[in-house]
């Protein structure tokens, strides 16, 4: 991963299309339209399995147990997540990410305290554990946060990690049974982020006060 | 390894002046998926579903019940709802796999398992990401006992929240 380096990448009109039809169908607004808009839904696309004979059972059938029970279930939910990571690559290769970074530059300060010079790995961080961790460390090296920016920033990456990647992957066996859309999911658990981000942004600043006012704020 | 080789084909990729096509870009995604499913879900999947199997066959869970009942309850649960919280510590994967069985079985309703979505996520695997993400970011060794704060406070914040949106939209 040598090419971790905080350039910012030209947004183009596909980039921006990508992302807002990327939203559409992972928010579930079409979910139960009527008419062709209800191809615009990620799990409608996704589809379902058929069911056999005249039971109302999938393949999984009903009553198992354990680690046999575990395994089906596990290969039931490898379709959505195929099609979830394809979908997130695709958009991305479109340049949607780019269209993300122009969006969080400016709110990058006043809802993390962190400079916007951060918006490429907070991007990063919606879909990498791992890239968004190094990404915070370069920067620190580079000097372009602070050491308190450095932990605010990590601590929005701790909880949760990659937001949407692991919502889709990790909460697969949820997903079809939870009462709200993927989307707002996402969005409440990226407001808890912020909100723990800020938790240690304010005792932070505290313990700077406290220590006799060190510069860099 | 596979991962490792992955990204370097990647970056390959990137330096040819060639770009890939929208379909190939989709397709490897998809097979990425696929990898994703058999080597991280399926292996959390196991582990969730044998960890409820063991409680049930030794009776356990119905003590855990007794136990926890009543922290659960402030979050709207019932008591072995506390088995997807242990399950999310060790894996984000495990514990919602652990209350997806738990749904099976019908101790945990379909709200419940929305709001057990919140701390699967923000407080799963706590360990594993302490070392991924604290350590390899450098966070300063005095700021780490905060870090651990983060995702458990997160947690119940959103656990609260999920439970509010719930009853306000009626579906609790």
């Amino acid at each position: 991963m040598s090419n971790t380096q905080q350039k910012e990448e030209k947004v183009t009109i596909k980039g921006w299309i990508a992302l807002i039809v990327l939203c559409v169908m992972f928010s579930g607004v079409f979910k139960n339209f009527d008419g062709p808009l209800k191809a615009f839904d990620f799990l409608n696309l996704s589809g379902a399995f058929g069911k056999i004979g005249d039971t109302a059972n999938t393949f999984i059938g009903s009553g198992g147990s354990g680690a046999k029970e575990g395994f089906l279930e596990a290969l039931a939910l490898i379709p959505a997540v195929s099609f979830a990571v394809a979908m997130i690559d695709t958009v991305t290769e479109l340049g949607a990410m780019n269209a993300a970074v122009k969006l969080f530059n400016p709110i990058l300060k006043p809802m993390l305290g962190i400079p916007g010079a951060c918006g490429i790995s907070f991007v990063a961080t919606f879909t990498s554990s791992d890239i968004g961790a190094v990404m915070t460390r370069e920067l620190y090296d580079e000097g372009q946060i602070t050491d308190k920016q450095r932990s605010i920033f990590a601590s929005y990456q701790y909880a949760g990690s990659a937001v949407i990647l692991n919502t889709i992957n990790t909460q697969a066996p949820l997903l079809p049974i939870v009462l709200l859309a993927i989307g707002p999911i996402i969005v409440l658990l990226f407001l808890c982020k912020v909100f723990g981000a800020n938790m240690v942004r304010i005792i932070l600043s505290m313990k700077e006060r406290k220590a006799g006012g060190v510069a860099n704020g | 390894m596979a991962e490792v080789n992955q990204v370097a084909a990647n970056e390959k990729a990137a330096d040819k002046p060639i770009k890939k096509s929208i379909v190939e870009v989709f397709m490897k995604g998809a097979k990425k998926g696929f990898y994703i499913g058999v080597e991280q879900i399926l292996p959390a999947m196991i582990l969730g579903y044998v960890i409820i199997q063991f409680l049930k066959l030794t009776g356990l869970i119905n003590i855990l019940n007794i136990i926890f009942g009543p922290i659960m309850g402030i979050f709207g649960l019932p008591g072995e709802a506390i088995v997807v919280i242990i399950s999310a510590f060790f894996s984000k994967a495990a514990g919602a796999a652990a209350a997806a069985n738990l749904f099976s079985e019908g101790v945990l309703s379909a709200a419940q398992c929305t709001i057990l979505i919140m701390p699967c996520m923000l407080m799963g695997t706590l360990v594993g990401h302490f070392a991924r993400i604290i350590l390899v970011s450098g966070v300063n060794p005095k700021h780490r006992g905060l870090m651990l704060l983060v995702p458990i406070v997160d947690s119940i914040l959103g656990m609260f929240v999920m439970r509010i949106i719930l009853t306000v939209m009626g579906l609790m």
